[in-house]
């Protein structure tokens, strides 16, 4: 079995930097999918991988302070106990480092970052593997973008081109986490419940990799510029032009993770 | 009631058509309306309850989780229509620990809402620019906002009833419940359908909640549909428009 978003030894991989202390101002839908109840049964494993997708794919960043174990459970609808098991298990992944005393708690460990766990992702997949995720992120997101602009309302489209106004007045970190949310903003429009849901779960796995691709502010406004150009298709009701410039955007993607892949590594 | 004999059979149709338009109207506003009155039943004293507290100390999210909660659970047990989640959304800077907060109860298990963005990274959700704040925070007027695909809360397709809620002439939020457009379905097709002709329910920008016409989705813009030349009517007091099928030609 091969999968693009479990690569081995992410914990081992040499992290850059991060950005400076970010303004927090947007929902995260992507969260959303990430902490849903889980149910009432033990179980320590779900939670684990919750933890670590929030981890790897950015919404919980390095060195900051993860929620309590009341909280956590609270929130994941678990017993604290579960919690406590699943955070001993990151503990040893070396995810998550305690730190004691007063201002102690869990913290998301120095290396854990989404940049670090895309290119590590990439580096052990295989080509097929990643043109399979471009062929299932364009079918359901170029789907739910076709819906949009047969189904959307003109002022609806106008709603969502003015937040991207916004785009150029943030750090890179949080353009990332605009264009994930307005790319799910435009499938919502399809009127679709279960194509928002499945992209809010495929934006999810493909974020980290439009990171990795869109590591300079210019790249990230790339990929701005497409879905603006989406978002425009969608208020001209233009299904065809919203879906061709999807496709048009992934394509661009995976081409080039396969570029990075295919480069020699440079530590 | 009786009615005078038409000279004309054209006349016949379209006073059966006025009837039916009628008809789906009142359906329409009773329906609705209950949701709304439901709103309005709490939201004047749970406000007067926010300006106390607030007077009293600093307003904490879970003092406001506190005042809504029987508010919001009783708002679920609502006979009249089906009720999802209910709660409150706090103005922008209202809580004295956050920048905003939603008090949400929903679900089959009536239980509240905990959203990751706020519990995890004390982030703040920004809900001012969507439609079910933005506009009775604006106007101070309730609203019908939807249908709509919801992925804050419900995660379905969603009709959200919002009324702003005042406190010291200050608005300081919005009381509001979510109806799932599949329960709404389930109610009103059968009550359209004995008025004997095909009716559309759409709302202020032309979408359709839900119809009788198997040709006619929900979700679907009126603009690209078979009804959309067809007069609308809209329902008292609500931003809803319905649409009924001119002849009874077809069955």
């Amino acid at each position: 079995m091969e999968s693009v978003s479990s690569p081995q030894g992410v914990a081992d991989s040499v992290a850059p930097p991060l950005g400076g202390p970010q303004t927090r101002q947007h929902p995260h839908r992507l969260q959303g999918v990430l902490f849903q109840p889980i149910g009432d049964e033990g179980r320590a494993e779900l939670v684990e991988r919750r933890l670590v997708d929030a981890i790897t794919r950015g919404h919980l960043r390095a060195g900051e302070r993860l929620p309590s174990e009341a909280e956590l459970a609270r929130s994941l609808g678990v017993a604290p106990v579960t919690v406590r098991e699943a955070l001993l298990a990151i503990r040893e992944r070396g995810l998550v480092v305690t730190r004691r005393g007063r201002n102690g708690g869990s913290f998301v460990a120095q290396h854990a970052d989404p940049v670090s766990f895309a290119r590590e992702a990439v580096r052990t997949s295989s080509r097929v593997a990643l043109r399979d995720l471009g062929a299932h992120y364009a079918a359901i997101t170029g789907a739910g973008v076709r819906l949009a602009a047969r189904r959307a309302d003109a002022s609806e489209a106008e709603q969502v081109r003015r937040r991207m106004e916004r785009l150029d007045e943030l750090d890179g970190e949080s353009q990332r986490r605009l264009l994930d949310d307005i790319q799910i903003e435009l499938v919502a429009l399809s009127q679709s419940a279960r194509l928002t849901r499945e992209q809010m779960k495929l934006q999810a796995e493909f974020s980290p990799y439009l990171r990795l691709v869109a590591h300079t502010s210019e790249e990230h406004r790339r990929q701005g510029a497409h879905l603006a150009a989406v978002v425009d298709a969608i208020g001209a009701a233009d299904a065809d032009a919203a879906g061709t410039r999807t496709d048009t955007m992934v394509a661009e993607i995976i081409d080039a993770l396969i570029r990075l892949q295919a480069q020699p590594r440079n530590g | 009631m009786p009615e005078p004999a038409p000279a004309h059979p054209e006349d016949t149709m379209t006073t059966a058509t006025d009837t039916a338009t009628r008809g789906a109207a009142t359906i329409v506003e009773e329906y609705f309306s209950s949701t709304i009155r439901s709103l309005l039943g709490w939201v004047g004293p749970f406000a007067a309850q926010v300006g106390e507290a607030k007077r009293a100390g600093p307003l904490t999210s879970a003092r406001i989780d506190a005042l809504v909660e029987p508010y919001a659970l009783r708002t679920l047990d609502l006979q009249e229509a089906p009720v999802y989640g209910a709660g409150f959304i706090a103005a922008i800077d209202l809580p004295s620990d956050a920048r905003s907060h939603l008090a949400w109860w929903q679900g089959d298990d009536r239980r509240q809402l905990v959203l990751a963005a706020q519990s995890l990274n004390k982030e703040n959700i920004d809900y001012s620019a969507l439609e079910w704040y933005r506009l009775p925070m604006s106007t101070g007027e309730p609203h019908i906002a939807g249908p709509y695909v919801d992925y804050l809360c419900s995660d379905e397709y969603t009709i959200t009833v919002a009324a702003p809620a005042e406190a010291d002439g200050m608005r300081i939020g919005v009381a509001g419940l979510d109806m799932l457009v599949s329960e709404v379905e389930r109610d009103l097709l059968p009550r359209f359908a004995a008025l004997g002709r095909e009716v559309t329910l759409v709302n202020s920008i032309g979408r359709v909640v839900v119809s009788t016409d198997p040709r006619c989705a929900t979700g679907d813009a009126v603009r690209s549909g078979p009804w959309a030349d067809l007069p609308r009517s809209p329902c008292a007091g609500l931003a809803l428009d319905v649409i009924v099928e001119p002849d009874a030609t077809r069955p």
